[in-house]
Protein backbone atom coordinates (compact mmCIF):
# COMPACT_ATOMS: atom_id res chain seq x y z
CA UNK A 1 0.00 0.00 0.00
CA UNK A 2 2.85 2.20 0.59
CA UNK A 3 4.41 1.69 -2.75
CA UNK A 4 1.29 2.29 -4.39
CA UNK A 5 0.43 5.76 -2.44
CA UNK A 6 4.39 6.72 -3.63
CA UNK A 7 3.17 6.11 -7.07
CA UNK A 8 0.04 7.36 -7.25
CA UNK A 9 1.83 10.77 -5.75
CA UNK A 10 4.69 10.55 -8.22
CA UNK A 11 2.24 9.53 -11.48
CA UNK A 12 -0.74 11.91 -10.50
CA UNK A 13 0.45 14.56 -12.37
CA UNK A 14 1.12 12.27 -15.68
CA UNK A 15 -2.85 10.65 -15.00
CA UNK A 16 -4.27 13.93 -15.24
CA UNK A 17 -2.03 15.34 -18.18
CA UNK A 18 -2.53 11.77 -19.93
CA UNK A 19 -6.38 12.05 -19.69
CA UNK A 20 -6.40 15.55 -20.78
CA UNK A 21 -4.35 14.62 -23.71
CA UNK A 22 -6.06 11.73 -24.70
CA UNK A 23 -9.05 13.56 -24.40
CA UNK A 24 -8.12 15.96 -26.62
CA UNK A 25 -6.43 13.37 -28.77
CA UNK A 26 -10.13 12.62 -29.78
CA UNK A 27 -11.22 16.09 -30.14
CA UNK A 28 -8.01 16.71 -32.73
CA UNK A 29 -8.82 13.93 -34.85
CA UNK A 30 -12.45 15.35 -35.74
CA UNK A 31 -13.02 17.99 -34.58
CA UNK A 32 -17.34 16.97 -34.26
CA UNK A 33 -15.82 14.11 -31.99
CA UNK A 34 -17.05 16.10 -29.03
CA UNK A 35 -20.41 16.57 -29.80
CA UNK A 36 -20.58 12.65 -29.95
CA UNK A 37 -19.19 12.93 -25.93
CA UNK A 38 -22.78 13.98 -25.78
CA UNK A 39 -25.18 12.51 -28.92
CA UNK A 40 -23.99 9.09 -28.43
CA UNK A 41 -25.61 8.77 -24.72
CA UNK A 42 -28.56 10.85 -26.08
CA UNK A 43 -29.24 8.64 -29.18
CA UNK A 44 -29.03 5.53 -27.16
CA UNK A 45 -31.64 7.28 -24.14
CA UNK A 46 -33.90 7.89 -27.68
CA UNK A 47 -33.75 4.42 -28.77
CA UNK A 48 -34.65 2.62 -25.46
CA UNK A 49 -37.47 5.34 -25.00
CA UNK A 50 -39.05 4.78 -28.03
CA UNK A 51 -38.46 0.98 -27.86
CA UNK A 52 -39.39 0.35 -24.30
CA UNK A 53 -42.88 2.79 -24.96
CA UNK A 54 -43.88 1.02 -27.62
CA UNK A 55 -43.15 -2.99 -27.12
CA UNK A 56 -43.38 -3.33 -23.29
CA UNK A 57 -45.61 0.16 -22.38
CA UNK A 58 -43.90 1.78 -18.99
CA UNK A 59 -45.67 3.07 -16.04
CA UNK A 60 -42.26 5.04 -14.78
CA UNK A 61 -42.55 8.79 -14.12
CA UNK A 62 -39.82 10.88 -16.13
CA UNK A 63 -39.31 7.59 -18.05
CA UNK A 64 -36.34 9.46 -20.35
CA UNK A 65 -34.42 10.96 -17.79
CA UNK A 66 -34.90 7.75 -16.17
CA UNK A 67 -33.08 5.84 -18.91
CA UNK A 68 -30.54 8.28 -18.99
CA UNK A 69 -29.48 8.38 -15.66
CA UNK A 70 -29.29 4.37 -16.15
CA UNK A 71 -27.15 4.81 -19.25
CA UNK A 72 -24.88 7.59 -17.71
CA UNK A 73 -23.98 4.93 -14.93
CA UNK A 74 -24.13 2.23 -17.38
CA UNK A 75 -21.62 3.79 -20.36
CA UNK A 76 -19.06 4.59 -17.48
CA UNK A 77 -19.33 0.90 -15.89
CA UNK A 78 -19.51 -0.50 -19.57
CA UNK A 79 -16.22 1.11 -21.13
CA UNK A 80 -13.71 1.08 -17.84
CA UNK A 81 -14.47 -2.71 -17.42
CA UNK A 82 -14.74 -3.92 -21.30
CA UNK A 83 -11.30 -1.64 -22.12
CA UNK A 84 -8.98 -2.58 -19.19
CA UNK A 85 -8.99 -6.48 -20.43
CA UNK A 86 -6.24 -5.09 -23.21
CA UNK A 87 -5.44 -1.84 -21.58
CA UNK A 88 -1.61 -3.21 -21.73
CA UNK A 89 -1.90 -4.82 -25.08
CA UNK A 90 -2.68 -1.65 -26.10
CA UNK A 91 0.03 0.48 -24.68
CA UNK A 92 2.37 -1.77 -25.86
CA UNK A 93 4.54 1.08 -27.16
CA UNK A 94 5.29 2.21 -23.36
CA UNK A 95 5.29 -0.69 -21.79
CA UNK A 96 7.79 -1.93 -23.62
CA UNK A 97 9.80 0.70 -23.09
CA UNK A 98 9.93 2.29 -19.25
CA UNK A 99 8.83 1.08 -16.13
CA UNK A 100 5.48 2.72 -15.34
CA UNK A 101 2.65 0.83 -12.48
CA UNK A 102 0.56 -0.83 -14.29
CA UNK A 103 -2.41 0.70 -12.63
CA UNK A 104 -1.40 4.43 -13.84
CA UNK A 105 -2.59 3.33 -17.08
CA UNK A 106 -5.93 2.23 -15.31
CA UNK A 107 -5.76 5.57 -13.73
CA UNK A 108 -5.20 7.64 -17.55
CA UNK A 109 -8.34 5.67 -18.77
CA UNK A 110 -10.64 5.72 -15.28
CA UNK A 111 -9.84 10.11 -15.30
CA UNK A 112 -10.66 9.96 -19.25
CA UNK A 113 -14.03 8.08 -18.42
CA UNK A 114 -14.82 10.14 -15.50
CA UNK A 115 -14.65 13.56 -17.70
CA UNK A 116 -17.24 12.01 -20.45
CA UNK A 117 -19.52 10.78 -17.32
CA UNK A 118 -19.10 14.11 -15.74
CA UNK A 119 -20.67 16.06 -19.32
CA UNK A 120 -23.03 13.28 -19.12
CA UNK A 121 -24.61 13.93 -15.91
CA UNK A 122 -24.70 17.93 -16.86
CA UNK A 123 -27.05 16.67 -19.53
CA UNK A 124 -28.58 14.77 -16.87
CA UNK A 125 -29.91 18.18 -15.04
CA UNK A 126 -30.71 19.70 -18.78
CA UNK A 127 -32.84 16.91 -19.57
CA UNK A 128 -34.45 17.63 -15.98
CA UNK A 129 -35.18 20.65 -16.80
CA UNK A 130 -36.71 20.01 -19.88
CA UNK A 131 -38.91 17.33 -18.33
CA UNK A 132 -39.99 19.03 -15.44
CA UNK A 133 -38.31 16.83 -12.88
CA UNK A 134 -38.66 18.99 -9.62
CA UNK A 135 -35.33 19.05 -7.80
CA UNK A 136 -35.23 17.72 -4.71
CA UNK A 137 -32.31 18.16 -1.60
CA UNK A 138 -31.42 14.51 -1.95
CA UNK A 139 -30.02 15.06 -4.47
CA UNK A 140 -27.21 16.37 -3.16
CA UNK A 141 -26.18 12.00 -2.05
CA UNK A 142 -24.55 12.49 -5.74
CA UNK A 143 -21.61 13.30 -4.33
CA UNK A 144 -21.23 10.10 -2.14
CA UNK A 145 -22.95 7.76 -5.29
CA UNK A 146 -20.02 8.80 -7.86
CA UNK A 147 -17.03 7.18 -5.08
CA UNK A 148 -18.69 4.34 -5.00
CA UNK A 149 -19.19 3.75 -8.56
CA UNK A 150 -15.55 5.07 -9.33
CA UNK A 151 -13.70 2.23 -6.38
CA UNK A 152 -16.08 -0.42 -7.82
CA UNK A 153 -14.87 0.47 -11.57
CA UNK A 154 -11.56 0.40 -10.80
CA UNK A 155 -11.62 -2.77 -8.36
CA UNK A 156 -12.94 -4.92 -11.12
CA UNK A 157 -11.29 -3.30 -13.91
CA UNK A 158 -7.81 -3.76 -12.28
CA UNK A 159 -8.45 -7.21 -11.45
CA UNK A 160 -9.53 -8.11 -15.20
CA UNK A 161 -6.09 -5.78 -16.49
CA UNK A 162 -4.24 -8.40 -14.30
CA UNK A 163 -5.39 -11.30 -16.00
CA UNK A 164 -6.56 -10.26 -19.56
CA UNK A 165 -2.71 -9.81 -20.13
CA UNK A 166 -2.03 -13.79 -19.83
CA UNK A 167 -5.64 -15.08 -20.96
CA UNK A 168 -5.80 -14.11 -24.73
CA UNK A 169 -9.77 -14.02 -24.80
CA UNK A 170 -10.64 -13.03 -22.05
CA UNK A 171 -11.79 -10.00 -23.43
CA UNK A 172 -14.71 -11.77 -25.52
CA UNK A 173 -15.71 -13.46 -22.19
CA UNK A 174 -16.13 -10.20 -20.51
CA UNK A 175 -18.05 -8.63 -23.22
CA UNK A 176 -20.61 -11.54 -22.65
CA UNK A 177 -20.67 -11.25 -19.39
CA UNK A 178 -21.34 -7.03 -19.31
CA UNK A 179 -23.98 -7.72 -22.20
CA UNK A 180 -25.64 -9.98 -19.36
CA UNK A 181 -25.16 -7.27 -16.75
CA UNK A 182 -26.30 -4.61 -18.83
CA UNK A 183 -30.00 -6.32 -19.35
CA UNK A 184 -30.11 -7.25 -15.21
CA UNK A 185 -29.45 -3.91 -14.00
CA UNK A 186 -32.59 -2.28 -15.29
CA UNK A 187 -31.25 0.21 -17.64
CA UNK A 188 -34.44 0.26 -19.34
CA UNK A 189 -36.62 -0.98 -16.91
CA UNK A 190 -37.14 -0.67 -13.25
CA UNK A 191 -36.11 -3.64 -11.28
CA UNK A 192 -38.13 -2.71 -8.14
CA UNK A 193 -41.51 -2.41 -10.24
CA UNK A 194 -40.93 -4.90 -12.92
CA UNK A 195 -39.89 -8.09 -11.04
CA UNK A 196 -42.41 -10.15 -8.91
CA UNK A 197 -40.35 -12.11 -6.89
CA UNK A 198 -39.30 -10.65 -4.16
CA UNK A 199 -35.94 -12.32 -3.50
CA UNK A 200 -34.63 -12.04 -7.03
CA UNK A 201 -35.61 -8.43 -6.59
CA UNK A 202 -33.43 -7.94 -3.68
CA UNK A 203 -30.91 -9.94 -5.01
CA UNK A 204 -30.32 -8.11 -8.35
CA UNK A 205 -30.17 -4.63 -6.74
CA UNK A 206 -28.07 -4.84 -3.89
CA UNK A 207 -25.86 -7.53 -5.47
CA UNK A 208 -24.85 -6.44 -8.31
CA UNK A 209 -23.32 -2.84 -7.94
CA UNK A 210 -24.27 -1.20 -11.14
CA UNK A 211 -28.20 -2.04 -11.17
CA UNK A 212 -27.89 -0.72 -7.04
CA UNK A 213 -25.52 2.27 -7.86
CA UNK A 214 -28.66 3.28 -11.08
CA UNK A 215 -31.14 2.82 -8.46
CA UNK A 216 -29.87 5.15 -5.64
CA UNK A 217 -28.65 7.64 -8.66
CA UNK A 218 -32.37 7.71 -9.88
CA UNK A 219 -33.82 7.68 -6.28
CA UNK A 220 -31.61 10.69 -5.05
CA UNK A 221 -31.95 12.39 -8.65
CA UNK A 222 -35.41 12.20 -9.83
CA UNK A 223 -37.69 10.62 -7.06
CA UNK A 224 -36.16 12.73 -4.07
CA UNK A 225 -35.26 9.50 -1.66
CA UNK A 226 -32.67 8.96 1.00
CA UNK A 227 -30.19 6.37 -0.67
CA UNK A 228 -29.20 3.70 1.49
CA UNK A 229 -26.74 4.79 3.31
CA UNK A 230 -25.48 1.03 4.74
CA UNK A 231 -25.84 -0.31 1.09
CA UNK A 232 -23.27 2.24 -0.21
CA UNK A 233 -20.84 1.78 2.60
CA UNK A 234 -21.24 -1.80 1.84
CA UNK A 235 -20.00 -1.25 -1.37
CA UNK A 236 -17.24 1.00 -0.96
CA UNK A 237 -15.62 -1.36 1.16
CA UNK A 238 -16.05 -4.60 -1.39
CA UNK A 239 -14.59 -1.48 -3.76
CA UNK A 240 -11.30 -1.10 -1.61
CA UNK A 241 -11.13 -4.47 -1.27
CA UNK A 242 -11.00 -5.14 -4.98
CA UNK A 243 -9.17 -2.76 -5.80
CA UNK A 244 -6.62 -3.64 -2.88
CA UNK A 245 -6.41 -7.12 -4.37
CA UNK A 246 -5.61 -5.68 -8.23
CA UNK A 247 -3.41 -3.59 -6.96
CA UNK A 248 -1.76 -6.25 -5.00
CA UNK A 249 -1.56 -8.82 -7.77
CA UNK A 250 -0.42 -6.20 -10.37
CA UNK A 251 2.63 -5.01 -7.81
CA UNK A 252 3.92 -8.75 -7.89
CA UNK A 253 3.15 -9.17 -11.58
CA UNK A 254 3.50 -5.94 -13.86
CA UNK A 255 6.78 -6.68 -14.69
CA UNK A 256 6.26 -9.74 -16.51
CA UNK A 257 4.09 -8.59 -18.36
CA UNK A 258 6.49 -6.71 -21.07
CA UNK A 259 7.55 -10.72 -21.76
CA UNK A 260 3.96 -11.77 -22.61
CA UNK A 261 2.59 -9.14 -24.42
CA UNK B 1 38.37 12.06 -22.72
CA UNK B 2 38.29 8.14 -23.00
CA UNK B 3 39.18 7.01 -19.69
CA UNK B 4 37.65 8.99 -16.93
CA UNK B 5 39.23 8.73 -13.11
CA UNK B 6 37.10 8.66 -10.33
CA UNK B 7 38.75 8.62 -7.01
CA UNK B 8 36.21 6.79 -4.82
CA UNK B 9 34.76 3.84 -5.73
CA UNK B 10 31.37 4.16 -5.73
CA UNK B 11 29.11 1.46 -7.64
CA UNK B 12 26.26 2.21 -9.63
CA UNK B 13 24.48 -0.77 -10.92
CA UNK B 14 25.14 -4.34 -9.15
CA UNK B 15 23.94 -7.17 -11.39
CA UNK B 16 23.98 -10.24 -9.52
CA UNK B 17 23.79 -13.83 -10.71
CA UNK B 18 20.70 -12.55 -12.95
CA UNK B 19 18.24 -14.93 -14.47
CA UNK B 20 15.66 -13.77 -17.10
CA UNK B 21 13.10 -16.85 -18.09
CA UNK B 22 10.77 -16.62 -20.75
CA UNK B 23 8.31 -19.25 -19.67
CA UNK B 24 6.56 -18.63 -16.76
CA UNK B 25 3.68 -16.89 -18.12
CA UNK B 26 2.63 -18.51 -20.99
CA UNK B 27 -0.80 -16.65 -22.60
CA UNK B 28 -3.19 -19.13 -22.91
CA UNK B 29 -6.52 -18.95 -24.59
CA UNK B 30 -9.60 -20.51 -23.31
CA UNK B 31 -10.92 -22.01 -26.43
CA UNK B 32 -7.54 -23.39 -27.32
CA UNK B 33 -7.87 -24.76 -23.75
CA UNK B 34 -11.32 -25.80 -23.94
CA UNK B 35 -11.12 -27.60 -27.17
CA UNK B 36 -7.32 -29.81 -26.70
CA UNK B 37 -8.22 -30.14 -22.92
CA UNK B 38 -4.23 -30.27 -22.01
CA UNK B 39 -2.07 -27.47 -21.50
CA UNK B 40 0.45 -26.88 -24.42
CA UNK B 41 3.67 -27.77 -23.80
CA UNK B 42 5.98 -25.23 -22.16
CA UNK B 43 8.76 -24.06 -23.64
CA UNK B 44 11.39 -22.54 -21.69
CA UNK B 45 13.85 -19.41 -23.30
CA UNK B 46 16.13 -18.56 -20.29
CA UNK B 47 17.12 -15.01 -21.83
CA UNK B 48 19.82 -14.52 -19.81
CA UNK B 49 21.50 -17.45 -17.67
CA UNK B 50 23.61 -16.07 -14.66
CA UNK B 51 25.38 -12.93 -15.02
CA UNK B 52 26.88 -10.42 -12.50
CA UNK B 53 28.82 -7.66 -12.99
CA UNK B 54 29.41 -4.00 -11.27
CA UNK B 55 29.25 -1.00 -12.91
CA UNK B 56 31.40 2.03 -10.88
CA UNK B 57 29.64 5.87 -10.85
CA UNK B 58 30.47 7.55 -13.78
CA UNK B 59 31.65 4.61 -16.10
CA UNK B 60 30.67 3.60 -19.24
CA UNK B 61 30.64 0.19 -20.01
CA UNK B 62 29.15 -1.17 -23.51
CA UNK B 63 27.89 -4.46 -24.29
CA UNK B 64 28.64 -6.41 -27.17
CA UNK B 65 27.20 -10.04 -28.33
CA UNK B 66 25.30 -11.75 -31.25
CA UNK B 67 21.53 -11.18 -32.22
CA UNK B 68 19.71 -12.69 -29.30
CA UNK B 69 22.31 -13.06 -26.69
CA UNK B 70 20.52 -11.17 -24.23
CA UNK B 71 21.70 -7.80 -24.76
CA UNK B 72 18.42 -5.98 -24.71
CA UNK B 73 17.02 -7.83 -22.27
CA UNK B 74 20.05 -6.89 -20.18
CA UNK B 75 19.11 -3.28 -20.60
CA UNK B 76 15.38 -3.42 -20.04
CA UNK B 77 16.00 -5.36 -17.02
CA UNK B 78 18.34 -3.01 -15.41
CA UNK B 79 15.40 -0.18 -16.38
CA UNK B 80 13.24 -2.03 -14.37
CA UNK B 81 10.74 -3.39 -17.33
CA UNK B 82 11.84 -6.88 -16.75
CA UNK B 83 12.12 -8.59 -13.27
CA UNK B 84 14.32 -11.04 -12.38
CA UNK B 85 13.23 -14.69 -12.61
CA UNK B 86 16.60 -15.14 -10.14
CA UNK B 87 19.35 -13.19 -9.02
CA UNK B 88 18.41 -9.24 -8.44
CA UNK B 89 20.09 -5.92 -9.94
CA UNK B 90 20.27 -2.94 -7.15
CA UNK B 91 21.04 0.18 -8.69
CA UNK B 92 21.82 2.04 -4.91
CA UNK B 93 18.55 4.45 -5.37
CA UNK B 94 20.11 6.07 -9.40
CA UNK B 95 17.35 6.96 -11.55
CA UNK B 96 17.72 4.85 -14.73
CA UNK B 97 15.64 6.02 -18.01
CA UNK B 98 16.14 3.69 -21.17
CA UNK B 99 16.86 6.01 -23.65
CA UNK B 100 14.02 5.54 -26.32
CA UNK B 101 12.63 6.84 -28.82
CA UNK B 102 9.53 8.60 -28.76
CA UNK B 103 7.47 7.16 -25.63
CA UNK B 104 3.88 7.78 -24.69
CA UNK B 105 3.64 9.99 -27.96
CA UNK B 106 0.28 10.93 -29.24
CA UNK B 107 0.28 11.55 -32.56
CA UNK B 108 -2.63 13.29 -32.84
CA UNK B 109 -1.05 16.26 -30.51
CA UNK B 110 1.36 19.13 -30.84
CA UNK B 111 5.09 18.22 -30.53
CA UNK B 112 4.85 20.67 -27.20
CA UNK B 113 2.48 18.82 -25.77
CA UNK B 114 4.05 15.77 -26.39
CA UNK B 115 7.10 16.82 -24.49
CA UNK B 116 5.26 17.24 -21.27
CA UNK B 117 3.60 13.55 -21.76
CA UNK B 118 6.79 11.98 -22.71
CA UNK B 119 8.99 13.38 -20.32
CA UNK B 120 6.26 12.89 -17.28
CA UNK B 121 6.18 9.39 -18.14
CA UNK B 122 9.64 9.06 -17.79
CA UNK B 123 9.43 10.02 -14.29
CA UNK B 124 9.78 13.94 -14.37
CA UNK B 125 7.64 16.33 -12.89
CA UNK B 126 5.58 18.68 -14.94
CA UNK B 127 8.42 21.92 -13.28
CA UNK B 128 11.60 20.10 -14.05
CA UNK B 129 10.13 19.75 -17.97
CA UNK B 130 9.09 23.09 -18.03
CA UNK B 131 12.55 24.36 -16.88
CA UNK B 132 14.20 22.24 -19.52
CA UNK B 133 11.37 22.90 -22.08
CA UNK B 134 13.31 25.54 -24.40
CA UNK B 135 16.74 23.57 -24.57
CA UNK B 136 14.50 20.68 -25.90
CA UNK B 137 12.97 22.55 -28.17
CA UNK B 138 16.22 24.42 -29.55
CA UNK B 139 17.70 20.76 -30.05
CA UNK B 140 15.19 19.40 -31.29
CA UNK B 141 15.82 22.22 -34.31
CA UNK B 142 11.76 21.55 -35.24
CA UNK B 143 11.17 26.15 -34.46
CA UNK B 144 7.64 26.58 -34.82
CA UNK B 145 6.65 23.03 -36.33
CA UNK B 146 6.72 22.03 -32.57
CA UNK B 147 3.21 23.51 -32.49
CA UNK B 148 2.06 21.43 -35.12
CA UNK B 149 0.45 17.98 -34.37
CA UNK B 150 3.11 15.36 -34.16
CA UNK B 151 1.62 12.93 -36.88
CA UNK B 152 2.92 15.46 -39.62
CA UNK B 153 5.97 14.98 -38.75
CA UNK B 154 8.67 13.68 -41.45
CA UNK B 155 10.30 10.57 -40.00
CA UNK B 156 13.28 12.58 -39.36
CA UNK B 157 11.81 15.63 -37.37
CA UNK B 158 9.72 12.79 -35.47
CA UNK B 159 12.99 11.16 -34.00
CA UNK B 160 14.92 14.53 -33.28
CA UNK B 161 12.20 15.55 -30.89
CA UNK B 162 12.37 12.10 -29.73
CA UNK B 163 15.95 12.36 -29.19
CA UNK B 164 15.98 15.59 -27.59
CA UNK B 165 13.13 14.44 -24.89
CA UNK B 166 15.49 11.87 -23.35
CA UNK B 167 18.72 13.31 -24.33
CA UNK B 168 18.15 16.85 -22.25
CA UNK B 169 15.62 15.18 -19.73
CA UNK B 170 18.84 13.66 -17.68
CA UNK B 171 19.27 11.01 -15.40
CA UNK B 172 21.73 9.32 -13.49
CA UNK B 173 22.09 6.15 -14.98
CA UNK B 174 21.40 6.27 -18.80
CA UNK B 175 20.50 2.84 -20.85
CA UNK B 176 21.26 3.51 -24.80
CA UNK B 177 20.06 0.98 -27.20
CA UNK B 178 21.75 1.56 -30.72
CA UNK B 179 20.51 4.93 -31.07
CA UNK B 180 23.29 6.83 -32.04
CA UNK B 181 22.08 7.56 -35.99
CA UNK B 182 18.92 9.88 -36.12
CA UNK B 183 18.40 12.31 -38.08
CA UNK B 184 20.64 14.09 -41.42
CA UNK B 185 24.34 14.02 -41.41
CA UNK B 186 24.00 17.31 -39.55
CA UNK B 187 21.63 16.05 -36.33
CA UNK B 188 23.13 12.73 -36.18
CA UNK B 189 27.00 14.70 -35.69
CA UNK B 190 24.82 16.77 -33.18
CA UNK B 191 23.56 13.99 -31.55
CA UNK B 192 26.73 12.07 -31.48
CA UNK B 193 28.22 15.33 -30.01
CA UNK B 194 25.54 15.56 -27.73
CA UNK B 195 25.66 12.17 -26.23
CA UNK B 196 29.56 12.40 -25.43
CA UNK B 197 28.94 14.90 -23.51
CA UNK B 198 26.13 13.63 -21.58
CA UNK B 199 27.67 10.46 -20.99
CA UNK B 200 31.44 11.94 -20.55
CA UNK B 201 29.64 13.91 -17.29
CA UNK B 202 31.61 12.09 -14.38
CA UNK B 203 28.24 11.42 -12.17
CA UNK B 204 26.57 9.69 -14.85
CA UNK B 205 26.96 6.09 -15.64
CA UNK B 206 25.91 5.03 -19.15
CA UNK B 207 24.95 1.39 -20.43
CA UNK B 208 25.59 1.50 -23.88
CA UNK B 209 24.73 -1.43 -26.67
CA UNK B 210 25.67 -1.40 -29.87
CA UNK B 211 26.97 -3.68 -32.92
CA UNK B 212 29.14 -0.47 -34.17
CA UNK B 213 32.80 -1.60 -32.95
CA UNK B 214 34.03 1.84 -33.59
CA UNK B 215 31.19 3.62 -31.53
CA UNK B 216 32.22 1.18 -28.67
CA UNK B 217 35.90 2.16 -28.77
CA UNK B 218 36.19 5.65 -28.42
CA UNK B 219 33.50 6.29 -26.10
CA UNK B 220 33.82 3.07 -23.62
CA UNK B 221 35.50 2.23 -20.34
CA UNK B 222 34.89 -1.39 -20.19
CA UNK B 223 32.99 -3.96 -22.43
CA UNK B 224 31.00 -6.94 -21.51
CA UNK B 225 30.60 -9.42 -23.73
CA UNK B 226 27.09 -11.41 -23.99
CA UNK B 227 26.93 -15.06 -25.26
CA UNK B 228 24.17 -16.71 -25.03
CA UNK B 229 22.96 -15.33 -21.94
CA UNK B 230 26.18 -15.85 -20.34
CA UNK B 231 29.20 -13.19 -19.73
CA UNK B 232 31.78 -14.64 -22.53
CA UNK B 233 34.11 -11.50 -21.25
CA UNK B 234 34.34 -8.40 -19.42
CA UNK B 235 37.28 -6.38 -19.09
CA UNK B 236 39.20 -3.71 -21.12
CA UNK B 237 37.88 -2.39 -24.12
CA UNK B 238 40.40 -2.97 -26.87
CA UNK B 239 41.48 -6.56 -25.48
CA UNK B 240 37.48 -7.71 -25.08
CA UNK B 241 36.65 -6.12 -28.56
CA UNK B 242 39.61 -7.93 -30.34
CA UNK B 243 38.64 -11.00 -29.41
CA UNK B 244 34.96 -10.06 -29.83
CA UNK B 245 35.44 -9.00 -33.49
CA UNK B 246 38.22 -12.01 -33.80
CA UNK B 247 34.89 -14.56 -32.82
CA UNK B 248 32.63 -12.93 -35.12
CA UNK B 249 34.23 -13.29 -38.25
CA UNK B 250 35.78 -16.35 -37.33
CA UNK B 251 31.94 -17.37 -37.05
CA UNK B 252 31.24 -16.13 -40.47
CA UNK B 253 33.22 -17.69 -41.95
CA UNK B 254 32.42 -21.10 -40.51
CA UNK B 255 28.98 -20.66 -41.60
CA UNK B 256 30.01 -19.19 -44.88
CA UNK B 257 31.85 -23.13 -45.23
CA UNK B 258 29.16 -25.00 -43.96
CA UNK B 259 27.03 -23.32 -46.59
CA UNK B 260 29.29 -24.06 -49.49
CA UNK B 261 29.45 -27.32 -48.29
CA UNK B 262 25.38 -27.89 -48.23
CA UNK B 263 25.17 -26.32 -51.36
CA UNK B 264 28.17 -28.61 -52.91
CA UNK B 265 26.17 -31.46 -51.14
CA UNK B 266 23.11 -30.88 -53.13
CA UNK B 267 24.74 -30.36 -56.53
CA UNK B 268 26.34 -33.42 -55.91
CA UNK B 269 23.20 -35.24 -55.12
CA UNK B 270 21.38 -33.61 -58.20
CA UNK B 271 24.66 -34.49 -60.92
CA UNK B 272 23.95 -38.06 -59.36
CA UNK B 273 20.04 -37.87 -59.93
CA UNK B 274 20.84 -36.78 -63.55
CA UNK B 275 23.35 -39.37 -64.21
CA UNK B 276 21.02 -42.16 -62.94
CA UNK B 277 18.08 -41.01 -65.11
CA UNK B 278 20.01 -41.01 -67.96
Amino acid sequence: MKKFMYNLKKYWNYSIYAAKAELKAEVANSYLNWLWWILDPIAFMIVYTVMVQLVFGSKEQFFPVFVFVGLTCWNYFNVSVSGSVKLVSANKAIVTKVYVPKYILLLVKSFKNLFKMMISWVLVIVLMLIFKVPFHLTMLNWFLIIPVLFIVTFGISSILLHFGIFVEDLHNITNIILKLIFYLSGVFYSIGTRLSNPLLKRLLLKCNPIAFIMDQSRNVMIYGKMPSFMWLAIWFVIGCILSWIGISVIHKYENSYAKVI
Amino acid sequence: MKKKKVEKKEIAISVKDLHIRYRSLKKFSIKKSLLKMKTGRIEIFEALRGVSFDVEKGKIIGIVGKNGSGKSTLLRSIAGIFSPDDGGIDLHGNTVSLLSIGVGFQPALTGYENIFLSGMLLGFSEEEVRAKLQDIIDFSELGKFIYSPVKTYSSGMYSKLAFAITAILETDIMLIDEVLSVGDIQFKAKSYAKMKELISDTNRTVVIVSHSISTLRELCDTILWLHEGKIKMIGDVDEVLDKYQEFMTDDALKKEEAKKREEEQVTKAIKEQVKKNA
